[in-house]
């Protein structure tokens, strides 16, 4: 066993390799600062801070908008830029380390058209691959089922992420499962991030920032997760001066208050949403003890102690109700709270330690027979990070750091009349060390590089038992305290980006990510009953690798900006489990489970156009994702489920006028790969179908349109209010949610196939205010 | 969990609908299709070997007539069936004992198959419980077959379920592994989508106490059952206790059965 002596070493050596761009140090001075958006105080995460003087030199902002540049003596032009801000030119003279904040104008609020084509684009300046960032401002106009603007589901438009289908929670990124994807909300881990099953996600929007999605190349600070990150940022809220907004809808509503704890230095953001559909069919008498419903609130604060210290708590509560009267209930939401401490330890050195915690639950009850049934679940974790973010010299950012998560998993278990639970809860250590530079090599040349060191404690309390070939081989008692089994594994992350002309570059990138938890689902789509299950004696950690080529350009003055990336993946120690097993009421679950492995690779086109009055972009993917369990499909590779050969998007907004903005989006996928039955027989006078392999057929594709437009009214004094109208599934397309089979009524020798679809023309109004 | 999704697609999805599709099905591999049960009940006993057809066949299932079929127990008793034409073999001398293992050898087509399942002891069927729930203005029908479950833990109960003398196409299966050593309160997953209860209807509720592989066989036809995204596992062909890729099942069961007209 690795000690803890070990381990230091080892973080020592990360460093080191970090730092080794600092050997060539001269004499230079920091500029260093904030930005901010000047309206509202709001930190902004991702803004460029470069030098007029020095084409070359350039930093984008961390996440709580702190930017850190070193520089020889001299004066220089500060250029600061951000997508919908207008630009911001600061003369300096640098003779000593200065602090310099920076404040931004909404470009659209003073009525003038962005102007970003004389700014180069960030993915020719950044080495980082697969990354997308969307802010609230992009995500609000494009059209959503019931007019809830929805920044997850706009994320789901962006070429290799792909919605699992209509009514179904998750998203798969270049061919992972649902749960290989990281979401964050303020660093705190969310694991069902979809209320309604999947109609809504669990971010309101009114509460967001920003979302960024990092398909696979993600830097050393993030892992836990092999496909994906989805980092969402809360508001921090005004700190200038008091707001209230909101907005009406059909089915749900929202409101939320912000302003200033001390003016431009502190402030704080609550924001609820709640739907209420099933208010109004409970006033018929034929669905009195409907519950369908589900609420959220986001909260947060920040409070600054002095120029240099920072804390902020931000904390989401959200649930889920579904019943009809005492026969049938279910429940299931996400808590998380995060404490935060930003602290600019130096001009050049940035630090940030979070606390945070996280919790999810669910619990479906029956009652039958007078006898009560209850099936719950929860995860819980207490996570420590301690981040750093060091400027040494204008080329290079590093950062490093150590995350530490106590992980409590309590798998399915039965409870209620007769009912004897012996399952308990499991202890578990996911603790990583990090270190990562992004490192400017030349003109031409940007590389990010680090290393991430996973490691993963079993800990005591419970019996594990060990299986092989699914027969029990051992048992182990493992006392409380103690630590069982663990799991290390290296992660290297690497992307470097070649600037071929001043419009055009290519991108290389090779990551390995590692998986901890994994999600057993019961059914093909997801649902909240899925559980998470924490790597055991049996249960060894998934690993993926992945390398990408990408391809970048510059079109038409910049008006365009194209991409294209390539990608092949191979992941091992992939888990499902074995036919005909209940999952909810099986024993152990360990039992059951089958191990293999996975590929996915693709191609990924995006056109963007971020300038004008129409603005929008189009995405396609070309991609497949195979498994290879031993056990299922007589051990042959076969389609996951999420495989699904095309996938285009189109999103548009278009500007009318000053008043009217009109959207849409347009998306067309091949169907999920699933297995239809090729045959059947008669069994004890019953039909039966037979198959034969896995994922090898496919649903229907899926296409839809859908439109919507936004009527900002007038201002009147301090209130602005708008009217949106949408229209989901504008041609009403009858889009597959399920096929079954069937024997046809009139003729039982016939057997038909029954699709079953949701979504036809879902219109939605919906008001929002804000004053 | 299929009731959250049916749930919603009632209550919220009011614009939900059903159309039949026409789709391109791959290839199928004729398999051969064996059939067999033991019970408790007086004999003869039945063996029946067909063979699959693709999915859009229409018309009568192949048959196989010259297979030798054999059937012996754990007490020294051995017989082969006697073929009585359309597939079918009847015991002659075989008498179903509860506790009792059987063991099934079919030889048919060159090549030989074999099963094997034991009897469990015989559970009483009390009575069936129909309760009356009332969603979105519609009766609905909770079936709940009332019985006592033993304290040793392992009993599996399959049930078939005919309405109106019409034997319903769904599979049900009831296990102890949740609520052990009780009298049974759980209700029969019946899928109401295809299956409307209505008051008058008469029900017939078969028991069968089954061993654990024949418990897997139908409750992996169960979680078929659900399929389509939400609800139901990836579908496959049921893992069965015969050997050398035959399908079906052979089942030594008990049986006990009642009857109930619904108000």
């Amino acid at each position: 066993m690795i000690s803890i002596k070990y381990i230091k070493k080892l973080l020592f050596c990360v460093l080191l390799i970090s730092f080794v761009p600092l050997l060539s140090i001269s004499q230079t001075f920091t500029v260093s600062g904030t930005v901010k958006e000047k309206a509202s105080g709001e930190t902004l995460t991702g803004a460029s801070v470069g030098i007029v003087e020095k084409p070359k030199v350039g930093v984008t902002t961390n996440e709580y908008g702190f930017y850190s540049l070193s520089l020889p003596k001299g004066k220089y032009t500060l250029r600061i830029s951000f997508v919908g801000r207008k630009e911001e030119l600061i003369p300096i003279q640098l003779d000593s380390s200065i602090v310099v904040g920076i404040s931004l104008t909404d470009a659209s609020a003073m009525g003038e058209v962005v102007i970003t084509a004389k700014k180069r684009s960030d993915i020719l300046t950044k080495a980082s691959m697969g990354t997308e960032v969307l802010d609230m401002k992009t995500a609000a106009k494009i059209p959503v089922v019931f007019g809830e603007k929805d920044l997850v589901k706009t994320i789901q438009l962006l070429p290799g992420v792909k919605n699992n289908g209509e009514g179904t929670n998750g998203f798969s990124v270049r061919g992972g499962a649902t749960d290989q994807n990281l979401i964050i909300l303020d660093e705190a881990p969310v694991y069902n991030a979809s209320h309604m099953l999947g109609i809504f996600s669990t971010f309101n929007s009114d509460a967001i920032k920003d979302a960024t999605i990092i398909k696979g190349n993600s830097p050393a600070q993030f892992g836990g997760r092999l496909s994906s990150v989805l980092d969402v940022k809360m508001k921090d809220g005004n700190n200038k001066k008091y707001q209230v907004s909101g907005g009406l809808g059909l089915i749900s509503s929202r409101l939320t208050v912000e302003g200033p704890i001390q003016k431009e230095k502190s402030s704080f953001i609550i924001s609820g949403r709640r739907t209420y559909a099933d208010m109004i069919a409970r006033l018929s008498p034929d669905f009195k003890g409907l519950k369908l419903y589900f609420y959220d609130i986001n909260a947060k604060a920040n409070l600054t102690i002095n120029s240099k210290n920072k804390l902020f708590f931000s904390g989401y509560f959200g649930k889920d109700e579904l019943g009809i009267s005492s026969a049938f209930g279910s429940k299931w939401g996400n808590t998380t709270g995060t404490l935060r401490w930003n602290s600019i330890i130096s001009r050049k050195l940035f630090s940030n330690t979070s606390f945070i915690y996280s919790n999810y639950d669910f619990n479906v009850g029956f009652t039958t027979g007078g006898n009560t049934t209850n099936f719950n679940s929860n995860i819980k974790d207490l996570n420590l990070k301690q981040d750093f973010t060091f400027y040494p010299n204008s080329k290079n950012t590093i950062r490093f750091g150590f995350n530490a998560i106590n992980h409590t998993i309590t798998p399915t278990k039965a409870e209620g009349t007769n009912i004897l639970s012996t399952k308990k809860g499991r202890k578990a250590l996911e603790n990583a060390v990090y270190a990562g530079n992004s490192w400017k090599a030349s003109d031409k040349v940007n590389i990010d590089y680090g290393l991430r060191f996973s490691f993963y404690n079993v800990l005591g309390g419970d019996t594990y038992n060990v299986y092989k070939d699914n027969q029990l081989a051992q048992s182990i008692q493992l006392e409380k305290g103690k630590v069982g089994k663990t799991y290390y594994n290296f992660e290297p992350r690497f992307s470097m980006s070649y600037n071929l002309n001043n419009t055009t570059n290519l991108k290389m990138g090779y990551a390995r990510n590692t998986q901890n938890l994994h999600l057993m689902s019961n059914s093909t789509g997801g649902s909240p009953t899925d559980q998470w299950i924490g790597n055991s004696y049996n249960i060894k950690p998934e690993i993926a690798d992945q390398v990408s080529l990408g391809f970048n350009k510059l079109l038409n003055n910049n008006k365009y900006e194209l991409s294209a990336e390539t990608y092949y993946k191979v992941m091992q120690n992939q888990v499902d489990y074995r036919d005909g097993v209940d999952i909810n009421t099986t024993p152990d679950i360990e039992k059951e489970l089958l191990y293999g492995k996975g590929r996915a690779y693709g191609v990924e086109v995006l056109l963007k156009k971020k300038t004008g009055k129409l603005t929008g972009w189009v995405g396609y993917t070309l991609s497949k994702t195979e498994r290879q369990i031993n056990g299922i499909n007589n051990g042959q590779w076969y389609n996951a489920k999420q495989d699904r050969t095309h996938d285009l998007s189109i999103v548009g907004v278009y500007e009318l006028s000053k008043r009217w903005t009109l959207s849409g989006t347009f998306i067309y996928t091949t169907g999920n790969a699933v297995t239809f039955p090729t045959g059947k027989y008669i069994l004890n006078g019953m039909t039966i179908y037979q198959y034969g392999n896995r994922n090898a057929d496919r649903m229907t594709a899926t296409h839809r349109l859908d439109l919507s437009a936004t009527y900002e009214r007038p201002t009147k004094k301090r209130f602005q209010s708008s009217w949106s109208f949408g229209l989901y599934n504008a041609y009403g397309r009858q889009n597959p949610f399920s096929i079954t089979f069937r024997e046809n009524k009139t003729n039982p020798q016939k057997i038909d196939a029954v699709q079953t679809s949701l979504f036809r023309w879902i219109p939605s109004v919906t008001y929002n205010f804000k004053f | 969990m299929k009731t959250i999704i049916s749930i919603l697609l009632i209550a919220i999805l009011f614009t939900s609908c059903e159309k039949t599709v026409d789709l391109k099905y791959k290839g199928n591999t004729s398999k051969i299709i064996i059939e067999g049960n033991i019970t408790n009940e007086a004999a003869p006993y039945f063996v029946k070997i067909t063979k699959s057809v693709s999915l859009t066949a229409t018309g009568n299932y192949p048959t196989i007539d010259n297979a030798v079929v054999t059937i012996s127990d754990n007490a020294g008793n051995n017989e082969t069936l006697t073929p009585i034409s359309n597939g079918m073999y009847r015991t002659n001398t075989l008498t179903g004992v509860t506790g009792r293992t059987y063991t099934l050898t079919v030889n048919a087509e060159g090549q030989t198959y074999t099963a094997q399942s034991a009897m469990p002891q015989q559970i009483r069927l009390d009575s069936i419980k129909a309760e009356q729930t009332t969603f979105g203005g519609d009766v609905e029908y909770n079936i709940i077959p009332v019985y006592t479950d033993p304290i040793a833990k392992g009993n599996s109960y399959r049930f078939e379920l005919t309405v109106n003398n019409k034997l319903v196409n769904q599979h049900f299966v009831q296990n102890d592994e949740v609520v052990n050593g009780a009298v049974n309160a759980e209700r029969l997953q019946v899928d109401d989508n295809t299956l409307k209860l209505k008051a008058g209807d008469t029900l017939t509720l078969k028991m069968q106490c089954i061993d654990k592989n024949v418990a897997l066989y139908y409750t992996t036809l169960a979680l078929i059952g659900d399929s389509g995204p939400g609800g139901g596992t990836t579908p496959n062909n049921p893992p069965t206790n015969i050997s050398n890729g035959a399908l079906g099942i052979f089942s030594a069961h008990t049986v006990a059965t009642k009857k109930v007209t619904l108000r």
